[in-house]
Formats: C-alpha cells, structure tokens, sequence
C-alpha cells in the first residue's frame, strides 16, 4: 500500500515503440449522465485523464464504471454531457471515428480466428496496405512476446496469452486513449502480480490517456497514477492512491481504500473515528482498552481482532511484536481520520 | 365397557362400502361374462361407417352373441388401402371384413389376403345383383366379395340451361361453348383430371366412347396403342386448350369437380352418383336444376360408366370366417342397402331395389343410375391394375398439362403396361 | 486382468445400450432392407421372397422414372433448404435484436413448424387452389387471370418449395438464434471499435461462428427435405405427370401400391445412397471451408 513505483528502464524503449503518441492529449468527461430506465448509472460525471496518465475507475461491482466506459467507446451514448478527447468534442463520433484501444474483461477474441489474423482484422477492415499489416503485426507480436503464437486460435491460447493479444489489438489501434475494463480478472492471483508491472510498463508509458477500470483496490493502486472511487454512478474521490489513503473524501472511500480495512469507531457526538489498523501501536496509557479476541500470523505481519468499548477493532504489526490478552492502542495524532456521522464526509482536521 | 354408538354406526358403514366396492369390482366381470363370445371387425372409409351405422346398431341389437365392431377408415379411399395393407403386411390381420373398392380385389385376392365366399353364400349369391355390379367380384372362378354399393360414372347436366343433355363428344363441347360465349357459365365441362385414380375412371369412360378398350388381353399395348386412345386423351386435352376446361382441371378430384359444380360456374360435371345429394343440400346453387344421364360417346358408340362399386370382403386371417360371413350377408342384404339408398344417396346393387316406391320417391335419379349400370365397364382385372393405373396416370397427366402429344404418350403408356405385363408374367386375368 | 482390459470392457458395457439401440433402429432395417433388394418379394411370388441376385439393382439403374425422381428430389431439397437457409438467417438476425413483443413474435415464428405436416399441406392446397384458393383470389381481384398452380408441370414443384419453405424455415431459425445467441456481444463490440460495420459483423463474426449451426440445420433438413413424402403426397399426390414425385412417394407406391416390396427396398436404398453422398459433401464443404 505505497505510491505507484516509477516507471522501470524497460518503459523508455516501449515509450518510443507506442503508436500514436502524436496525437494523444487529455481525456474529459463533463458533466456525463447516463440512464437506463430510472436508474442512473453515470450521475453527473466529471473527470479528467491528462495523457500519459493512468486513471483507475475503482468501486464495487454496479458503480458504473464499465458503464463509463462504454460511454467513453461509445458503446453506450450518454443521456446528457459531453466527452473531450485532445479538445475534441467526440460524444457524438461512432465507435470507430473515436480512435479507442479497448481490452475487454472477456478480451472478445474471435475465436475462429488465429492471433495473427485476430490483430489484422481490424486494419484489413480499415483498408490498410498489406505492407504495413505486415509491418505493424511484427512490431506488436515481437514487443508482447507473440511470435510464437501467431498461427494459434484463442482456444489454444493461455489466460496470460489471450490477454497479450487483447493488449496488442489494443495497442494496434494506435489509439487516442485505452480502455482496460478489468483485464486481470479472468487471471489468477499469481498471474496478476506478475503482470501488473509489464502492463504497466505498456500502457502508461506512452502520452495516450488510459482508463483502467477494475473492483481490486490493490490493483488500482499498484497500476493507476490516479484513482477515482465511484458508488451508485457518482464521483467520491479522485486522486493519487497516497492522497486517497491519506486524505480519504469519506468513509467510504476509507472503507475501500486499504487492507485490512479502517477502524471507524462511533463517537458520543455522532461523528466517526476512523484509524487504519497499521496506524495503531501499543501504548502504557492513554489510548482504548482493547482485549484480544483472534490472531492471524502472516510471519512478517499479524493481523489481530480486538474488542474494544467502541466495538471491533482491528490492528495489523510486524509478526515479531508480543500481544498480552490485554492491552492499551493509541495512534499518532496525524493518522486520525474524522467523518461526519451523516454525511459521512471528512470533518477538517 | 360397552363400545360408544358412534363406532358401531362407523363399523357398519365400512362394510357397507366395502361390500358395495366388491359389487362395483365383480359387476363388469359378471357383464364380460354374459358377452357374445364373438366380435367380427370390419374396416370401411369413414363415409361408410356413418352410412351403415344403423344397421350395425339394427344387427348387435339382435344378435346378443355376435357383435359388429366398426372401425372408421380415413376419407381418402387409396389411404383405406393403406391401412388395411399395413396391417395384413404386420401378419395377423385386425379385421376379418373389409370394404373394398372393385379396382382392389385382383391384387389381395393374389397377395392370398382374402378368403374365397364360393360355397359359403348358397347356390349363385350374385342372381339378385344388378349386372352393371355383378362384374369384378369372381376373379379365376372364385368368388372374392359381395358388392354393397354400386356406383358409376355420370355425367351431370344443367336443367335449366338446357332441354337434354348432350350426347356425343362434339355436342358437350359446342353446347359448352355456346353457353359460355353467352357468359351464362364460366366453364363447360368439369372432371377429375388429377394425376390419380379417378383420372382414369374419367378416362375409361371417354376412351370407350370413342371406341376404345382398355383390358390386359388386347394388342398392342392393352389397346392403349390403338388411335382410339389417343383420339380419346386428346379430346380432354383439347378441352383445356380450348377453354371448355378449365387449366385447373389437371388437379381436380372429387370435391374440387363438385365446388365448381355446385357453384354454378360449369355446364357439365362428370362424377359418381353420391354428388347428387350434395347438389341437393342448402348452399348448392344448382339445387333443383341438375340431371344426371350417362358421358358421352361418338356416334356409333355406346356410352360408358366406369364400375366404382363397394363391396366386403373376409379376409383370410379371421378367425370366425362363419359369422365373418353372416355380418357380411347382412351388410350387403336388402335391410341394409335400402337405409344406404335412402338414408345416405347411395345406388343399390339388388335389381329390386331400383323398382322400389319407397326408393324412387327418396332418390329420383334411381331409374338413371341404373341404366349407367348397363353401360358400366370395368378397368383390368389383374394384380398389376396398380401398376397399370399408375402408368397410364401419368402419361394421361402428361398430356393433359400439354407435356406431350396424346398419341405419343398413349404409346409409351402401352409399351410400358406390355412390358409390365411380361415381366410379371401377369397377361390375362392375373393370379 | 489387465487394468485396460477390464477398462475397455467397462467402457464396452457403457455404450452398450447405445450401441444396441443403433443396432435396432439403423443396421437391422437397412441389412433387412439390403436383403429385400435381391428379393423379388412381391404380389406376383405371392409375396414369398424370391432371390434374383442384383436384377432389382439392375432395375433401378435403367428405371427412367427413378433417375427423373431423383432429379426432381434434389432439385427439390436444394432449393427448399437454400431458401430455409437464407429467409431462416434473416429471420434469425431480426429475431435476435431487442424490440417490443419480440418475444411473443418468436413463438408465433414457430407455429408453421409445429403444425402437422399433413394440415399444412391440405392447407396449402387450398391456398393454391385454382380457382377459389385466396391467391387466385388475389390475382383475379387485380385483374389478372388464375394460375393453375398444382395443375401445371412447371408451378407445382414450386408450390411444393414454397410449402415446404413456409413450415420449417421456423425450424432453421430457431436453430440459427440459438447459434446468434452463443456468440458473446463484446465480439461485436470489439469489431465496432476496429472500424467495423454491421455487414462486415454479419461476414466477419456472425457467418463464421454460426457456421457450425449452420452445417447442423443443413445436414438435419437436407436428410428430411431428401426424404420428403407427407407434404408431396398430399398437395399434388406426385402429379400433374410425376412431375413432383420424389423418391419417398416412389418408395412408397412400390410397396402400398403395387406390392412390390424388393423393387421398394431397392428404391429406398438408392435413395439413401443420395442421401450418403449428399452428407458427404456437406462433410466435404465444411472441412473446406474450416481449412
């Protein structure tokens, strides 16, 4: 739970091999309504994406963040706002006139298709010489590692595999701004952490604006230089993943950014307490009484509940810290975190 | 302790129903007990079943040991041999009568499905049976079936736009023409021209109008080959050329020939003695302004009525051949033609019955019907007719549609049924 | 007892009743009907079988009327299913977007096909019925003369397809939607992205991905199209002049008819060799087009 790491080495030679850099700027959604019935899925959004940067869209499944975007693709229209792309007003442009890389959560493979000709389809249908088919197939099938397979169907293909080509259709487009909607969810845990950093390397290397849109707090944070936080279609917080951490908008957004999750701990006044279970360490007084209720030992961490007056209070400390049965907690005073009890928004410090 | 009054009643009242289950148990045991030992089956067309319902009824009502069990064929009367085939070809025949049309009896009597009547119906069982009916029911000396219903080729004509009805082939047409140019009917001359059975009855009748045979004896080619029967198929294809027929009539059956009739729209219909009663009936508009006479035939010729007669037959898989009989003298007895005439238009095949007030009176067209009975041939009585039939079905069609010129298809048809003939070794009368 | 061998009579066991079932309902009927084809079994042996070793073979290659039945059944089957195949996809396409009431009209889509075959065509030929039928009534109410639709050489065979086309295009459909509805919207998605539009979708990833659905409904109504009696027999009884008999009709008139039950095996055989071969094309085709 650290800032996003730098760019690696291996970033400068994908920087200059990602196409499109030319025309790449920022991505702004004004004001973007979207409904379905009388629901609303998108409420009111504002957001922006300079290019270069990548935007994770972070929230619990039916935020509304594939739904944005949809809206970004135009596979959806929205019902009312606009989108801008590098200054261009592109909310009414077809699918195809926006210039999207898209990698779907399925990665929407054809599946009667080789990889060579799942990644050639798209510039055939466009017209492009052959010459530069050819040109361009290498160019992706060498920098994602494809060679190999480019005779395969996509039956044949590895999670890992298929996700490359998704990546390499992508990138492909030469496109404005990319669009991830959950690639690594079709993965399993050890795949992710493994990937996290080369699809970091691809994507957030270039100058085009890209949109990560995921359920996984940790991914968002290893991935994304920005996060925005959605519920119910609206905006709780956009910023990078240390200001979200440290300066959470809401409960909610204390809820959901961080692991194990926040303590919010009623007040008498209404307002909640909210300290993060890494924050607290044993004190001789001061602090709440707390009493040992279960351990999990994770050998360089533990990760201890305790009950507490205020109720259940969660602690994480190094694996070699002693736990008595009984104990004092405090916190420093500069990881308090203060919530309205209604609104649940951040009371000022 | 004595038991409560309650639970001696609920006692009593078990038993009761116990004893009135083991009535309702035994009862229709005691009922299968007291049932005729013997059930004859019979398979008739649907028509049929209806028409001799009564005396069904009539006949299990006095003969508490011997029931009558009707089975209802389909309409169709090709589709009744179908399914009488299916089952005779499973073994063990269901039925132990059937009706049957008079074009049948060749081939079951050679497949060995029938059981021979010859001394099991007295001395001459055919002296009462009108001669135009008598024909087709002995094949090789034996005789096969009892003829129920007669029934024959007629030609209907219009009373009311006409004094008599036409007699040679040239007058139906010019009478037709006449009768169209004055538009007081759309068509001359309806008939049965589609590619099946009934085709041939139609044609059988004009081809021995013009002189022609049609029986397995003859050469070349079953008199197929002869200019009498191309003379007779060209004459119904130039019914169509001309207009006298409508294009339509090359996939005419019965009903389509009696819509057209009934409707008013033609001046000529050919069709069998049961169309009639249907003129007759709410909704025909020619009710009352229908003759009936025999077709037409060159000068010289005489008329002909293809034979279309019903008749029963017991099969050989009966097990009760005797009472098979007894229900098959009473299904083509007087009792039971009388109500077929009366009660449903049918024609009789007991020369009395032609003479009977009571007759007369129910069925005016009776004395017609049976002088068409006197004109009445029959198609080959062989156990390749189907085969027969079917070739010249189609070479007929052929023609008739304009596929080829009526002395060619003729032709083919007469080498074919030779060839048939030979391969079959079937010349002659057959089986 | 080895572990494959006791695994191989397992699995002997297992298919068994599938295997048996096979063995009634195909290989005993067509080694029968094999049997019956160098039989002369017919009125004129008394029914009896007679052995004539291949003479009904003979038969059949010199019988004119089977070759031209043959004809008039392909042609038949090619057309019908063609049709079926293209108003079935069409069909299947409108079926499978979102409107109002699609789904009332899906199950309205299948009524021809549940009705019985017989119904139909008795129904057909009423329509086709020549003067009176509705679409003589059509022709005469805009001035045009009747057309003798069964009565004509030429149209009858074509009323035939149109019937056939009618009643189960809906099976052909039904099959096709559930192939359109196996393929995931997002390929769709994708390929909008890339710059494609709907006729290219329709090429590039509907055709292809039904292709499998495609070659099923083929196979399943070439067998029956190839078969084809019921809808014959009763809207033109093979007429007018055989000119819409079909190999089933010609089958059957050998054995109900004239009770000629070798030369009837004979022609059901030849009849099922044309069927093999056609199967075989398919097969041909679909190995083709996979390549």
């Amino acid at each position: 739970m650290t800032t996003p790491t730098p760019a690696t080495s291996a970033s400068v030679t994908v920087t200059s091999a990602t196409p499109g850099s030319s025309t790449s700027g920022s991505l702004r959604l004004e004001q973007l309504l979207r409904r379905i019935g009388t629901r609303t899925i998108v409420d009111h959004l504002d957001l922006t994406v300079e290019g270069g940067d990548c935007l994770a869209l972070l929230g619990p499944s039916g935020c509304g963040k594939s739904s944005i975007l949809r809206l970004i693709a135009g596979l959806d229209w929205p019902d009312a706002g606009r989108i801008l792309l590098a200054g261009r007003d592109i909310t009414a442009l077809p699918p195809v006139r926006r210039q999207v890389g898209m990698v779907f959560q399925s990665y929407a493979l054809y599946p009667h298709l080789s990889v060579a000709r799942n990644l050639s389809l798209g510039m055939e249908m466009r017209g492009v010489p052959r010459a530069t088919i050819e040109r361009e197939l290498d160019r992706v099938l060498v920098l994602l590692q494809l060679e190999e397979l480019r005779g395969r169907r996509p039956a044949d293909l590895s999670g890992g595999q298929r996700q490359r080509v998704a990546l390499a259709r992508a990138l492909l487009r030469r496109p404005q701004v990319f669009l991830l909607d959950e690639p690594m969810s079709n993965l399993d845990a050890q795949l992710r952490e493994e990937l996290r950093p080369q699809l970091r390397t691809i994507l957030c290397g270039g100058s085009a604006p890209v949109v990560y849109v995921t359920h996984d707090q940790q991914e968002a944070m290893g991935i994304a230089d920005r996060i925005a936080v959605l519920r119910d279609g609206r905006l709780q917080q956009c910023g990078t993943p240390q200001q979200l951490y440290e300066q959470p908008a809401n409960a909610f957004v204390a809820r959901f950014i961080g692991r194990p999750e926040i303590n919010l701990l009623p007040q008498p006044d209404g307002s909640l307490l909210g300290v993060r279970p890494e924050h607290l360490h044993p004190v001789g007084e001061g602090g709440i009484a707390a009493r040992l209720l279960s351990r999990e030992w994770h050998g360089a961490s533990q990760q201890l509940l305790l009950s507490t007056s205020y109720g259940p209070l969660r602690w994480v400390c190094n694996g070699d810290q002693p736990v008595e049965a009984e104990l004092r907690l405090g916190w420093e005073p500069r990881r308090l975190h203060r919530f309205d009890g209604r609104s649940s928004l951040r009371l000022p410090d | 302790m004595t038991r409560p009054p309650r639970e001696l009643w609920a006692r009593r009242l078990a038993l009761g129903l116990l004893a009135a289950l083991v009535v309702a148990l035994l009862l229709p045991v005691s009922i299968a007990v007291a049932r005729p030992a013997v059930t004859i089956r019979v398979l008739m067309p649907a028509p049929f079943v209806d028409a001799t319902a009564a005396t069904v009824d009539a006949f299990n009502r006095s003969h508490p040991r011997l029931t009558i069990a009707v089975t209802r064929g389909p309409f169709e009367t090709e589709s009744v041999s179908d399914l009488a085939i299916s089952s005779l070809l499973l073994g063990d025949s269901p039925y132990d009568l059937l009706l049957m049309d008079v074009s049948w009896t060749a081939k079951y009597a050679a497949a060995g499905w029938l059981l021979p009547l010859d001394d099991r119906l007295g001395p001459d069982p055919l002296a009462g049976v009108v001669s135009g009916a008598r024909q087709g029911n002995v094949i090789d000396g034996h005789l096969w079936r009892l003829p129920m219903v007669a029934s024959m080729g007629l030609l209907y004509w219009r009373t009311d736009l006409m004094e008599r009805p036409p007699r040679t082939p040239a007058e139906l047409v010019a009478v037709s023409r006449q009768l169209q140019q004055q538009g007081r009917v759309r068509w001359g001359f309806v008939w049965q021209g589609r590619q099946y059975e009934g085709l041939i009855c139609d044609f059988l009748e004009v081809l021995h109008g013009f002189g022609g045979r049609w029986e397995p004896d003859l050469t070349p080619g079953l008199g197929l080959e002869q200019p009498e029967a191309a003379a007779a198929a060209g004459w119904l294809r130039q019914l169509l050329v001309d207009g006298i027929s409508p294009a339509a009539v090359a996939n005419f059956a019965e009903p389509e020939t009696l819509q057209a009739f009934e409707t008013g729209d033609a001046a000529f219909m050919r069709n069998w003695p049961y169309a009639w009663s249907e003129l007759q009936k709410p909704g025909s508009h020619v009710a009352g302004k229908v003759g009936v006479t025999t077709m037409v035939a060159e000068p010289g010729q005489s008329p002909a009525a293809t034979q279309g007669s019903w008749g029963l037959s017991v099969l050989r898989g009966s097990s009760h051949p005797d009472q098979a009989v007894e229900v098959l003298q009473a299904l083509t007895g007087a009792d039971s033609q009388r109500r077929l005439v009366k009660d449903w238009g049918n024609t009789p095949t007991l020369t009395a019955l032609f003479e009977d007030p009571e007759l007369l009176a129910a069925s005016p067209t009776l004395p017609e019907q049976l002088r068409a009975l006197e004109y009445s041939v029959l198609r080959p009585i062989t156990p390749a007719y189907a085969q027969l039939s079917d070739i010249l079905q189609r070479q007929l069609s052929d023609v008739i549609t304009g596929g080829l010129p009526a002395a060619q298809a003729m032709g083919r048809a007469g080498q074919a049924s030779t060839l048939l003939l030979e391969s079959t070794g079937g010349e002659g009368t057959g089986a | 007892m080895s572990r494959t061998l006791r695994a191989n009579l397992v699995t002997l066991v297992l298919i068994a009743p599938a295997l048996l079932l096979l063995l009634a309902v195909f290989v005993w009927p067509m080694g029968y009907y094999g049997w019956l084809s160098l039989q002369a079994q017919s009125v004129f042996t008394g029914l009896e079988p007679v052995p004539v070793g291949l003479a009904n073979w003979q038969r059949l290659l010199g019988d004119a009327r089977f070759w031209q039945d043959a004809a008039q059944t392909l042609r038949f089957s090619g057309v019908s299913v063609g049709l079926e195949l293209l108003l079935g996809l069409a069909i299947a396409l409108v079926l499978h977007q979102r409107w109002p009431a699609r789904g009332v009209v899906r199950s309205l889509t299948l009524l021809p096909w549940a009705l019985p075959t017989t119904v139909m065509a008795l129904g057909w030929r009423w329509i086709f019925n020549d003067p009176n039928g509705p679409i003589n009534g059509l022709l005469q109410s805009v001035g045009l003369a009747t057309l003798p639709f069964l009565a004509s050489p030429q149209l009858a065979w074509i009323a035939a397809v149109v019937a056939d086309v009618w009643k189960t295009t809906p099976f052909v459909a039904l099959v096709l939607l559930a192939g359109l509805q196996m393929i995931p919207a997002d390929l769709y998605e994708a390929l909008a992205l890339e710059g494609g539009h709907s006729w290219q979708a329709l090429w590039r990833i509907t055709l292809p991905l039904l292709r499998p659905y495609i070659f099923l409904v083929l196979l399943f109504r070439l067998a029956q199209a190839l078969g084809v009696f019921d809808l014959i027999a009763v809207l033109t009884g093979g007429g007018p002049a055989g000119s819409t008999e079909s190999l089933a009709v010609y089958a059957y008139l050998n054995a109900m008819r004239f009770l000629d039950f070798g030369y009837s095996a004979t022609v059901m055989l030849g009849m099922f060799l044309l069927l093999l071969l056609s199967a075989l094309l398919l097969l041909l085709w679909r190995r083709a087009a996979e390549a």
